[in-house]
């Protein structure tokens, strides 16, 4: 430690190298530890369950342009021929499908309209009594639709009375109750609550709630209609491939769109999260390295310029490992200055940044873990060149002189 | 002299390899992700119609009653209702309006050999190919009195048009949208825009529609919206006639306003009108708003260009910065290195300023190298934001523009970095590195 004097001298000399080390380390952990902060949370967003087998699951949408079809039996017969297929567990007709980025929502509320009352906002869904095993969502609380409840109509006259709702929507709508059994309202019409599901997201996983979800027991006879369809493990790609021509040939005067499993629906919702992330990564990743590469040039041209002081040092009875603790010191002690006036930008960026955009408050702990990483990059990039300083003959002291 | 600067320049990079391929590499690697973001951001932000963009305006007026707020910065909601939109067609107050909706159709020639296309559909009025300035390749827009009418007519787009004739001119001829026949009358051109700046609900950067049909068919055939349909109140909605007379936000209107004047005169009608909706029981606030916005005020708006790029912009702006403290420090070490030599020239008569402007042609050779090599690594950005499936396939490419600017904002970057070794180096004594030598 007797070392730190001497080090601050020949540093205050030179400064305008150590100034330039300390400014690229200061915006390296600014930058990275940000960037990490972010990641972070990209990860948690791409990573959180939705609460479906994805890759058993697929979507596909029909556009029915014949007027002379009753689209409600139509639409029964396709469900019944889907469920025929080898390897399909179950299908069905539905308004909206999950994690695709496009569906209904609205405020359901304790009250009907006329009695002001809190309302959640959640998506809903309809479907028949299949919908939850088509799916693939257990009903944790109560019961699942029955033939009964389901409501098979081509207009809005006739309402459905009752509905399930998922885990989530119980907890925000309900609060301490479970919810089972208890009535909300849309709009002026009341549902009771027969049962509820288990976690499950809506349309959108981007959404304040993703996961408040309700179903009617709806099947609604539409130009414009979705299929679920869950297959058995592996059976996917082989069901999928017979969708268009089975439905095509039950009824023609119709275009088929969009077949997709859900982890595909998934991929394209979240794409550009994952670009983001990819994109910090790679900056963050190719930032460090050019630090490194530049703490690594600054040190070897440092060596090459006392190469002289080194080999008296040597000769005057230092030890190999003093020139390297020498310039581990060195470099350790620039760092520090760097890291600390870095943590103290980081943060501003941090700031910043949650000011301008929609990102959380950053986490100080990405900024001391970021900033352990970098100092023990810019030590193992120092210690190679340390290592050849140590191995300078003394005799080169005497040689010029 | 300057042809003689860049020689020494070039000898100079030759002599020290190393550090030179380094300093090449670290801007290119600075220029390269910068560049990346950039263009995307550049594309993005681009102004989809730059001939037109100060004269066409959407219109948006606040329908909702007092208390009920909207999403939007302003509280104003993004779209109008049909009652609304078709009021301010038939009124004709601007030079050129057009009230749109988007709806889709399975196209097909009523054949069972062809196997129906689904495409999106805009219905609209006549002025919105000129206002647009959308270019017919056969034929030309129906006609003002089909505009009321609503006839069944319409306009398709060259890619329609070859995938169900094969291409060439078919005017007059006849095709299906849904079970119904339309005859068409124009073909436009492929006609892309930087951003779908007249319809952004549904991806700012989807392709334009290639049918389009007279806006009177969406009160004739009752079409439906593929776009956003958004309520603020609870109304009892069962059929399309109800939902055509509902408090409901599902249209777009614009309108071309080429001066000042035309765009006061506008407000003012907007004024009255909504004044007058008032009087017929709509529009319940104490004082309904009126808002117009030019096309880019209304990207801007929308928020066009994302969140994450414009961090991205940022951040890899601190990342060239972190780039040029690097290739400063380079730049000191081998600027300083050789004193003597430039003490020695000094010597022989040369100037401080010779000095300076021969190192300063040094980093500005420097900066072209890596700007040029930082477009390559641009091009590998931007293939990798291509191939992600992110929707950006068209963004993720540089235009004239940004390939200029690479070099630009690479030279740009180095005579900064430069300045202060170059100064020194210009400062040297010249007596003692004679004395030494």
């Amino acid at each position: 430690m007797t070392e730190i004097k001497p080090i601050f001298s020949s540093l205050l000399r030179s400064r305008a190298g150590a100034v330039l080390l300390i400014v690229q380390i200061a915006l390296t952990l600014a930058i990275v530890s940000n960037a990490a902060f972010m990641i972070n949370d990209r990860i948690a967003y791409l990573n959180q369950p939705t609460g479906y087998e994805e890759a058993d699951i697929f979507k596909f949408n029909v556009t029915t342009f014949g007027k002379n079809i009753d689209l409600v039996q139509q639409f029964e017969l396709d469900e019944a021929a889907i469920r025929a297929i080898p390897g399909v567990v179950n299908a069905v007709m539905t308004n909206q499908v999950p994690i695709s980025g496009s569906g209904d929502s609205t405020g359901f509320a304790l009250k009907p309209r006329s009695e002001p009352a809190p309302s959640v906002r959640s998506s809903y869904f309809m479907g028949d009594e299949h919908f939850s095993d088509a799916l693939g969502v257990k009903i944790i609380a109560g019961r699942d639709f029955n033939r009964d409840d389901v409501i098979m109509s081509n207009n809005y006259s006739k309402l459905p009375t009752v509905a399930l709702v998922s885990k989530q929507f119980a907890e925000d709508m309900f609060a301490d109750k479970s919810g089972l059994g208890e009535v909300i309202y849309y709009g002026d019409n009341p549902l009771t609550v027969i049962g509820i599901l288990d976690h499950m997201t809506g349309p959108w996983l981007s959404d304040s709630k993703p996961n408040n979800v309700v179903v009617f027991p709806f099947a609604i006879g539409q130009t414009i209609r979705k299929f679920i369809v869950r297959t058995e493990p592996g059976m996917r790609d082989e069901v999928m491939s017979k969708i268009e021509d089975l439905m095509l040939s039950l009824e023609s005067q119709r275009v088929i769109t969009d077949l997709t499993g859900l982890d595909e629906k998934k991929a394209d919702y979240v794409a550009q999260d994952r670009l983001m992330m990819n994109m910090l990564v790679m900056l963050s990743v190719i930032l460090i390295v050019v630090t490194a590469l530049g703490i690594f040039g600054l040190t070897l041209f440092n060596i090459s310029k006392r190469t002289k002081q080194i080999g008296t040092r040597r000769a005057l009875g230092a030890k190999k490992s003093d020139i390297i603790n020498y310039f581990l010191l060195e470099n350790g002690l620039i760092s520090c200055i760097g890291l600390v006036v870095g943590a103290v930008f980081a943060i501003l960026l941090g700031k910043q940044l949650m000011t301008l955009y929609s990102l959380p408050q950053l986490n100080t702990w990405f900024v001391i873990v970021t900033a352990l990483f970098i100092l023990t990059m810019s030590l193992l990039a120092v210690y190679a060149p340390a290592k050849r300083a140590a191995n300078i003959s003394p005799s080169i002291a005497t040689r010029s002189v | 002299m300057f042809l003689h600067y860049l020689d020494l320049s070039w000898r100079s990079l030759k002599r020290t390899p190393l550090v030179s391929f380094l300093m090449v590499l670290a801007i290119a690697i600075g220029i390269g992700i910068t560049m990346t973001s950039l263009s995307v951001y550049h594309m993005m932000s681009m102004d989809p119609i730059p001939a037109k963009s100060k004269q066409l305006f959407m219109v948006q007026l606040e329908t909702m009653d007092e208390g009920e707020g909207w999403w939007t910065s302003d509280n104003m909601p993004k779209q109008l209702t049909f009652q609304d939109s078709e009021n301010l067609q038939l009124a004709a107050q601007a030079p050129k309006q057009a009230a749109m909706v988007k709806t889709g159709f399975a196209v097909h020639l009523n054949n069972p050999d062809f196997k129906p296309l689904l495409q999106p559909t805009r219905a609209t009025g006549r002025d919105f190919f000129s206002m647009f300035n959308v270019p017919f390749l056969y034929g030309s827009v129906w006609s003002e009195e089909a505009d009321i009418t609503g006839d069944s007519l319409v306009v398709i787009g060259e890619s329609l048009n070859q995938q169900l004739f094969g291409g060439g001119n078919n005017i007059g001829k006849t095709l299906y949208l849904d079970d119904e026949m339309y005859t068409i009358v124009g073909i436009i051109k492929t006609w892309s825009l930087a951003s779908k700046f007249y319809d952004l609900n549904n991806g700012a950067f989807r392709e334009t529609e290639q049918v389009y049909i007279p806006f009177a068919q969406v009160r004739l055939k009752e079409l439906e919206s593929w776009g956003n349909n958004n309520g603020w109140k609870h109304e009892d909605i069962q059929t399309a006639k109800d939902k055509l007379n509902s408090e409901i936000l599902w249209l777009q209107f614009w309108v071309e306003l080429p001066d000042q004047q035309s765009v006061e005169q506008y407000q003012a009608f907007l004024n009255n009108y909504i004044q007058e909706q008032k009087k017929v029981g709509r529009f319940k606030r104490d004082n309904p708003r009126v808002v117009i916005r030019n096309v880019n005020q209304w990207l801007q708006y929308n928020e066009v260009v994302s969140e994450d790029n414009k961090i991205l912009v940022g951040l890899s702006f601190m990342f060239l910065a972190v780039c040029l403290a690097n290739i400063l420090g380079l730049l000191l070490a081998k600027f300083l290195r050789r004193a003597p030599e430039v003490g020695v020239r000094r010597a022989l008569g040369a100037s401080k300023n010779q000095v300076f402007a021969q190192h300063l042609v040094e980093v500005l050779v420097l900066g072209l190298l890596g700007g040029v090599c930082g477009i390559l690594v641009a091009q590998l950005g931007l293939m990798g934001i291509r191939h992600s499936g992110s929707g950006y396939e068209a963004l993720a490419v540089m235009n004239l523009k940004m390939y200029l600017s690479a070099p630009l904002i690479s030279m740009t970057a180095c005579v900064l970095a430069g300045l202060y070794p170059a100064w020194l180096v210009c400062r040297t004594n010249p007596a003692i590195y004679l004395k030494s030598q």
